[in-house]
């Protein structure tokens, strides 16, 4: 499964960081390829690129604030959680990805 | 206290409650010692505690703020000496890791505080932080300085 998603809390210095690591692990560790983009203090990282997203299977936004350009993943099956999640049950928030995709193929 | 003056480690602190732990840090974070400055950044971890839980792991807060009544950013580890409950619906926290940014800070710094965060994310790293006895933490704590 192709994962792509966006962290971003209110201050971006802590919960931002520590949400894409956590996001990563856990989707590399389930398998799937996994990119996570940082709207944080610094500004954004580890920028999405218009191919990640088209060919992403799923987006997960962990964020406390308003993502910015939030249109480049119009028609795309996503997952909005805040930060906390994905900081505290990372492992969860994949199996939810995983099982959203299937109801998905399901339809 | 141990640390330079960007990282402070308070080993054993015997601090009990989130009022005494946010008086203190509010202590540490205004050299002037004014009163406005202080309540104001009591203020704003409250404030950021809305918005989200300070609880990153079991037994471990990571409070923070950007402020503009913080006048040197740092990171500032309390291991404390016995475990305090926070509020209604944390409790047994063993250790806290409280984050003040100066407001408009530079990025290098940014960069190098986030480095730090972003190093919360190993399960490994925040169990060691919070079992490691007092000379070993130290290390592990060097251990981040130099290599950001």
């Amino acid at each position: 499964m192709k994962i792509v998603g966006v962290a971003a809390c209110t201050v971006g210095i802590a919960h931002t960081y520590i949400a894409q690591e956590k996001m990563e692990n856990a989707g590399k560790k389930a398998g799937h390829e996994i990119a996570i983009e940082t709207q944080g203090t610094i500004g954004t990282e580890n920028e999405l690129s218009s191919q990640q997203i088209q060919e992403a299977d799923i987006v997960i936004m962990a964020a406390d604030v308003k993502i910015a350009g939030r249109e480049r993943f119009e028609g795309k099956r996503i997952i909005q959680v805040p930060t906390e999640v994905a900081v505290k049950s990372p492992n969860k928030l994949i199996k939810k990805a995983e099982e959203v995709l299937k109801q998905k193929q399901a339809q | 206290m141990n640390g330079n003056s960007f990282i402070q480690i308070y080993f054993d602190s015997d601090l009990e409650t989130k009022e005494e732990v946010y008086d203190f840090i509010s202590e540490v974070a205004c050299a002037q010692d004014s009163c406005q400055q202080k309540h104001g950044i009591i203020y704003q971890f409250n404030e950021r505690e809305k918005a989200g839980s300070p609880l990153i792991a079991e037994h471990v807060l990571l409070p923070h703020i950007e402020s503009e009544h913080v006048l040197e950013s740092r990171i500032l580890f309390f291991r404390l000496a016995n475990p305090i409950r926070w509020d209604e619906t944390i409790e047994d926290i063993r250790l806290i890791i409280a984050i003040l940014l100066k407001k408009d800070e530079e990025e290098a710094m940014k960069k190098k505080i986030a480095a730090f965060t972003r190093s919360l994310a190993d399960e490994g790293y925040v169990d060691r932080l919070l079992n490691l006895e007092e000379k070993k933490f130290q290390k592990e704590i060097i251990k981040f300085r130099e290599e950001s």
